[in-house]
Protein backbone atom coordinates (compact mmCIF):
# COMPACT_ATOMS: atom_id res chain seq x y z
CA UNK A 1 0.00 0.00 0.00
CA UNK A 2 1.33 2.95 -0.63
CA UNK A 3 -0.04 6.99 -0.63
CA UNK A 4 1.11 9.62 -2.92
CA UNK A 5 0.13 13.44 -2.24
CA UNK A 6 0.56 16.27 -4.15
CA UNK A 7 -0.71 20.02 -4.29
CA UNK A 8 -0.60 22.32 -7.53
CA UNK A 9 -1.29 25.94 -7.89
CA UNK A 10 -3.72 26.82 -11.51
CA UNK A 11 -3.18 30.90 -12.21
CA UNK A 12 -6.48 30.73 -12.74
CA UNK A 13 -9.92 31.12 -10.65
CA UNK A 14 -11.43 28.38 -9.10
CA UNK A 15 -14.94 28.83 -11.53
CA UNK A 16 -12.70 28.44 -14.90
CA UNK A 17 -10.87 25.38 -13.55
CA UNK A 18 -13.82 23.59 -12.25
CA UNK A 19 -15.96 24.21 -15.35
CA UNK A 20 -12.46 22.53 -17.18
CA UNK A 21 -12.30 20.16 -14.97
CA UNK A 22 -16.05 19.44 -15.87
CA UNK A 23 -14.92 19.20 -19.72
CA UNK A 24 -11.98 17.51 -19.16
CA UNK A 25 -12.72 14.80 -21.70
CA UNK A 26 -11.56 14.63 -24.72
CA UNK A 27 -7.85 16.09 -24.51
CA UNK A 28 -4.49 15.23 -25.95
CA UNK A 29 -2.55 14.74 -22.67
CA UNK A 30 -4.73 11.14 -22.21
CA UNK A 31 -5.49 10.70 -25.27
CA UNK A 32 -5.98 6.46 -23.15
CA UNK A 33 -9.53 8.49 -22.03
CA UNK A 34 -12.17 7.02 -24.95
CA UNK A 35 -15.33 7.79 -23.14
CA UNK A 36 -16.68 8.65 -20.39
CA UNK A 37 -20.40 8.82 -19.14
CA UNK A 38 -22.53 10.56 -16.45
CA UNK A 39 -24.57 7.67 -14.61
CA UNK A 40 -25.95 10.02 -12.34
CA UNK A 41 -26.12 13.64 -11.33
CA UNK A 42 -27.70 15.74 -8.68
CA UNK A 43 -28.06 18.11 -6.89
CA UNK A 44 -28.25 17.21 -3.13
CA UNK A 45 -30.67 19.16 -0.42
CA UNK A 46 -27.81 21.43 0.42
CA UNK A 47 -26.90 22.53 -3.03
CA UNK A 48 -24.05 20.59 -3.72
CA UNK A 49 -24.10 18.82 -7.29
CA UNK A 50 -22.54 15.31 -7.17
CA UNK A 51 -21.71 13.54 -10.48
CA UNK A 52 -21.04 9.62 -11.28
CA UNK A 53 -19.02 8.95 -13.93
CA UNK A 54 -17.90 6.20 -16.02
CA UNK A 55 -14.62 6.25 -17.72
CA UNK A 56 -13.76 4.06 -20.14
CA UNK A 57 -10.18 3.73 -21.11
CA UNK A 58 -8.09 1.56 -24.08
CA UNK A 59 -4.43 1.30 -23.54
CA UNK A 60 -3.06 0.69 -27.31
CA UNK A 61 -2.10 -2.73 -26.59
CA UNK A 62 -0.68 -4.17 -30.22
CA UNK A 63 -3.75 -5.35 -32.25
CA UNK A 64 -1.64 -8.92 -32.00
CA UNK A 65 -2.49 -8.97 -28.45
CA UNK A 66 -6.26 -7.75 -29.24
CA UNK A 67 -7.09 -10.47 -31.63
CA UNK A 68 -5.63 -12.70 -28.71
CA UNK A 69 -8.07 -11.96 -26.04
CA UNK A 70 -10.43 -9.79 -28.07
CA UNK A 71 -11.15 -6.06 -28.52
CA UNK A 72 -13.72 -5.93 -26.10
CA UNK A 73 -11.25 -7.00 -23.15
CA UNK A 74 -8.68 -4.04 -23.60
CA UNK A 75 -10.94 -1.65 -22.05
CA UNK A 76 -10.82 -0.56 -18.82
CA UNK A 77 -13.18 1.05 -16.21
CA UNK A 78 -12.65 3.68 -13.70
CA UNK A 79 -15.42 4.97 -11.46
CA UNK A 80 -15.79 8.77 -10.70
CA UNK A 81 -17.34 10.62 -7.76
CA UNK A 82 -18.09 14.27 -7.65
CA UNK A 83 -19.43 16.57 -5.58
CA UNK A 84 -19.09 20.18 -6.50
CA UNK A 85 -20.11 23.14 -3.56
CA UNK A 86 -20.43 26.45 -5.76
CA UNK A 87 -20.81 28.24 -2.16
CA UNK A 88 -17.79 26.98 -0.48
CA UNK A 89 -16.21 26.88 -3.94
CA UNK A 90 -14.84 23.32 -3.68
CA UNK A 91 -15.01 20.36 -5.92
CA UNK A 92 -14.05 17.09 -5.04
CA UNK A 93 -13.25 14.37 -7.23
CA UNK A 94 -12.45 10.65 -6.08
CA UNK A 95 -12.37 7.37 -8.73
CA UNK A 96 -11.35 3.99 -8.75
CA UNK A 97 -10.75 1.32 -10.93
CA UNK A 98 -13.44 -0.99 -11.43
CA UNK A 99 -11.46 -3.28 -13.17
CA UNK A 100 -8.68 -5.69 -12.62
CA UNK A 101 -9.67 -5.27 -8.89
CA UNK A 102 -8.86 -8.29 -7.60
CA UNK A 103 -5.13 -7.47 -8.95
CA UNK A 104 -4.84 -3.72 -8.39
CA UNK A 105 -6.42 -0.45 -6.41
CA UNK A 106 -5.89 2.42 -7.38
CA UNK A 107 -7.78 5.56 -5.60
CA UNK A 108 -7.23 8.83 -6.29
CA UNK A 109 -8.96 12.04 -4.27
CA UNK A 110 -8.71 15.34 -5.49
CA UNK A 111 -9.63 18.32 -4.39
CA UNK A 112 -9.87 21.90 -6.00
CA UNK A 113 -10.29 25.15 -4.01
CA UNK A 114 -9.02 29.01 -4.20
CA UNK A 115 -5.82 29.46 -3.12
CA UNK A 116 -6.34 30.65 0.41
CA UNK A 117 -3.94 33.83 0.11
CA UNK A 118 -4.14 34.57 -3.92
CA UNK A 119 -7.94 34.25 -4.96
CA UNK A 120 -7.74 34.22 -8.13
CA UNK A 121 -5.75 31.03 -8.17
CA UNK A 122 -6.88 27.46 -7.76
CA UNK A 123 -5.24 24.96 -5.50
CA UNK A 124 -5.46 21.32 -6.41
CA UNK A 125 -4.45 19.08 -3.57
CA UNK A 126 -4.34 15.52 -4.61
CA UNK A 127 -3.49 11.86 -3.39
CA UNK A 128 -3.51 8.61 -4.45
CA UNK A 129 -3.75 5.03 -2.84
CA UNK A 130 -3.09 1.77 -4.66
CA UNK A 131 -2.65 -1.58 -3.43
CA UNK A 132 -1.56 -4.49 -5.45
CA UNK A 133 -2.75 -7.80 -3.83
CA UNK A 134 -1.41 -10.80 -3.36
CA UNK A 135 1.92 -10.59 -5.41
CA UNK A 136 5.18 -10.50 -3.56
CA UNK A 137 6.87 -8.12 -5.51
CA UNK A 138 4.48 -5.42 -4.49
CA UNK A 139 6.44 -2.78 -3.13
CA UNK A 140 7.94 -2.69 -6.76
CA UNK A 141 4.86 -2.65 -8.50
CA UNK A 142 3.54 0.10 -6.52
CA UNK A 143 6.81 1.81 -6.95
CA UNK A 144 6.11 1.93 -10.91
CA UNK A 145 2.61 2.70 -10.55
CA UNK A 146 3.38 5.80 -8.56
CA UNK A 147 5.85 7.15 -11.05
CA UNK A 148 2.97 6.00 -13.61
CA UNK A 149 0.31 8.46 -11.30
CA UNK A 150 2.70 11.31 -10.78
CA UNK A 151 3.66 11.74 -14.56
CA UNK A 152 -0.78 11.15 -15.47
CA UNK A 153 -1.07 13.78 -12.25
CA UNK A 154 0.88 16.02 -14.64
CA UNK A 155 -0.70 15.41 -17.85
CA UNK A 156 -4.02 16.28 -15.92
CA UNK A 157 -3.07 19.28 -14.70
CA UNK A 158 -1.57 20.20 -18.95
CA UNK A 159 -5.13 18.78 -19.61
CA UNK A 160 -6.91 21.54 -17.32
CA UNK A 161 -4.61 24.29 -18.78
CA UNK A 162 -5.42 23.30 -22.19
CA UNK A 163 -9.19 23.10 -21.52
CA UNK A 164 -9.31 26.30 -20.38
CA UNK A 165 -7.08 28.11 -23.05
CA UNK A 166 -9.86 26.34 -25.45
CA UNK A 167 -13.02 27.55 -23.52
CA UNK A 168 -11.13 30.84 -23.49
CA UNK A 169 -10.27 30.60 -27.08
CA UNK A 170 -14.08 30.09 -27.89
CA UNK A 171 -15.36 32.80 -25.96
CA UNK A 172 -13.59 35.21 -27.51
CA UNK A 173 -14.12 34.63 -30.85
CA UNK A 174 -17.82 34.48 -29.71
CA UNK A 175 -17.45 37.96 -28.23
CA UNK A 176 -15.18 38.91 -31.42
CA UNK A 177 -18.47 37.75 -33.53
CA UNK A 178 -20.76 39.45 -31.56
CA UNK A 179 -18.88 42.92 -31.87
CA UNK A 180 -18.32 42.31 -35.40
CA UNK A 181 -22.24 41.60 -36.00
CA UNK A 182 -22.75 44.48 -33.63
CA UNK A 183 -20.87 46.76 -35.35
CA UNK A 184 -22.84 46.24 -38.63
CA UNK A 185 -26.18 46.62 -37.42
CA UNK A 186 -25.07 50.16 -35.61
CA UNK A 187 -23.69 51.77 -38.70
CA UNK A 188 -26.64 49.92 -40.94
CA UNK A 189 -28.94 52.19 -38.09
CA UNK A 190 -26.65 54.97 -38.25
CA UNK A 191 -27.22 54.81 -42.15
CA UNK A 192 -30.67 54.64 -41.96
CA UNK A 193 -31.50 57.65 -39.15
CA UNK A 194 -29.67 59.35 -41.81
CA UNK B 1 -15.54 12.96 -26.93
CA UNK B 2 -17.59 9.30 -27.13
CA UNK B 3 -20.10 7.19 -24.86
CA UNK B 4 -19.14 3.76 -23.55
CA UNK B 5 -22.41 2.54 -26.14
CA UNK B 6 -21.41 3.82 -29.80
CA UNK B 7 -24.86 4.49 -30.48
CA UNK B 8 -25.49 6.80 -26.78
CA UNK B 9 -22.98 8.85 -28.32
CA UNK B 10 -25.12 12.01 -29.82
CA UNK B 11 -27.65 11.11 -27.45
CA UNK B 12 -24.79 12.43 -24.99
CA UNK B 13 -23.27 15.25 -26.74
CA UNK B 14 -26.79 16.95 -26.71
CA UNK B 15 -26.67 15.85 -23.01
CA UNK B 16 -23.35 17.39 -21.95
CA UNK B 17 -23.78 20.86 -24.47
CA UNK B 18 -26.91 21.37 -22.19
CA UNK B 19 -25.15 20.86 -18.79
CA UNK B 20 -22.15 22.23 -19.72
CA UNK B 21 -23.88 25.93 -20.28
CA UNK B 22 -26.24 25.26 -17.12
CA UNK B 23 -23.46 24.37 -14.94
CA UNK B 24 -20.99 27.42 -16.01
CA UNK B 25 -24.24 30.02 -16.30
CA UNK B 26 -26.09 28.77 -13.77
CA UNK B 27 -25.24 26.27 -11.11
CA UNK B 28 -21.40 27.94 -10.03
CA UNK B 29 -23.12 31.34 -10.10
CA UNK B 30 -25.82 30.33 -7.34
CA UNK B 31 -28.66 30.19 -9.35
CA UNK B 32 -29.83 26.97 -9.28
CA UNK B 33 -33.31 27.35 -9.92
CA UNK B 34 -33.59 24.08 -12.06
CA UNK B 35 -32.36 21.47 -14.14
CA UNK B 36 -33.28 21.93 -18.05
CA UNK B 37 -31.63 19.17 -19.10
CA UNK B 38 -33.85 16.81 -17.05
CA UNK B 39 -35.24 15.60 -20.67
CA UNK B 40 -32.00 15.32 -22.45
CA UNK B 41 -30.31 13.34 -19.09
CA UNK B 42 -33.54 10.61 -19.41
CA UNK B 43 -32.75 9.92 -23.08
CA UNK B 44 -28.94 9.49 -22.63
CA UNK B 45 -29.37 7.37 -19.64
CA UNK B 46 -31.71 5.02 -20.62
CA UNK B 47 -29.05 4.49 -23.84
CA UNK B 48 -26.52 4.02 -21.33
CA UNK B 49 -27.68 1.36 -19.26
CA UNK B 50 -28.69 -0.86 -21.73
CA UNK B 51 -25.02 -0.66 -23.00
CA UNK B 52 -23.46 -0.95 -19.77
CA UNK B 53 -25.31 -4.24 -19.14
CA UNK B 54 -24.57 -5.48 -22.89
CA UNK B 55 -20.40 -5.01 -22.07
CA UNK B 56 -21.15 -6.59 -18.68
CA UNK B 57 -19.14 -3.91 -17.04
CA UNK B 58 -19.16 -3.74 -13.38
CA UNK B 59 -20.22 -0.79 -12.09
CA UNK B 60 -21.85 -1.19 -8.11
CA UNK B 61 -23.52 0.47 -5.89
CA UNK B 62 -25.17 2.52 -8.30
CA UNK B 63 -29.51 2.26 -7.39
CA UNK B 64 -30.29 2.13 -11.38
CA UNK B 65 -28.75 -1.44 -12.07
CA UNK B 66 -31.00 -2.94 -9.34
CA UNK B 67 -30.33 -5.49 -6.45
CA UNK B 68 -29.94 -8.60 -9.31
CA UNK B 69 -26.41 -7.39 -9.96
CA UNK B 70 -24.30 -9.18 -7.91
CA UNK B 71 -20.89 -8.57 -6.33
CA UNK B 72 -18.89 -7.72 -9.64
CA UNK B 73 -15.03 -8.86 -8.36
CA UNK B 74 -13.83 -10.46 -11.74
CA UNK B 75 -11.37 -8.81 -14.15
CA UNK B 76 -13.01 -7.77 -17.04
Amino acid sequence: MKIWTSEHVFDHPWETVTTAAMQKYPNPMNPSVIGVDVLDRHVDPSGKLHSHRLLSTEWGMPSIVKSLIGACRTKTYVQEHSVVDPVEKTMELKSSNISFTNLVSVDERLIYKPHPQEPEKTILTQEAIISVKGVSVSSYLEGLMENTISSNANKGREALEWVISKLNAEIEEFTASARGSMRTSMAAAAFVEK
Amino acid sequence: MNSVGEACTELKREYDQCFNRWFAEKFLKGENAGDPCGQLFKRYQLCVQKAIKEKDIPIEGLEFMGPSKGKAENAS
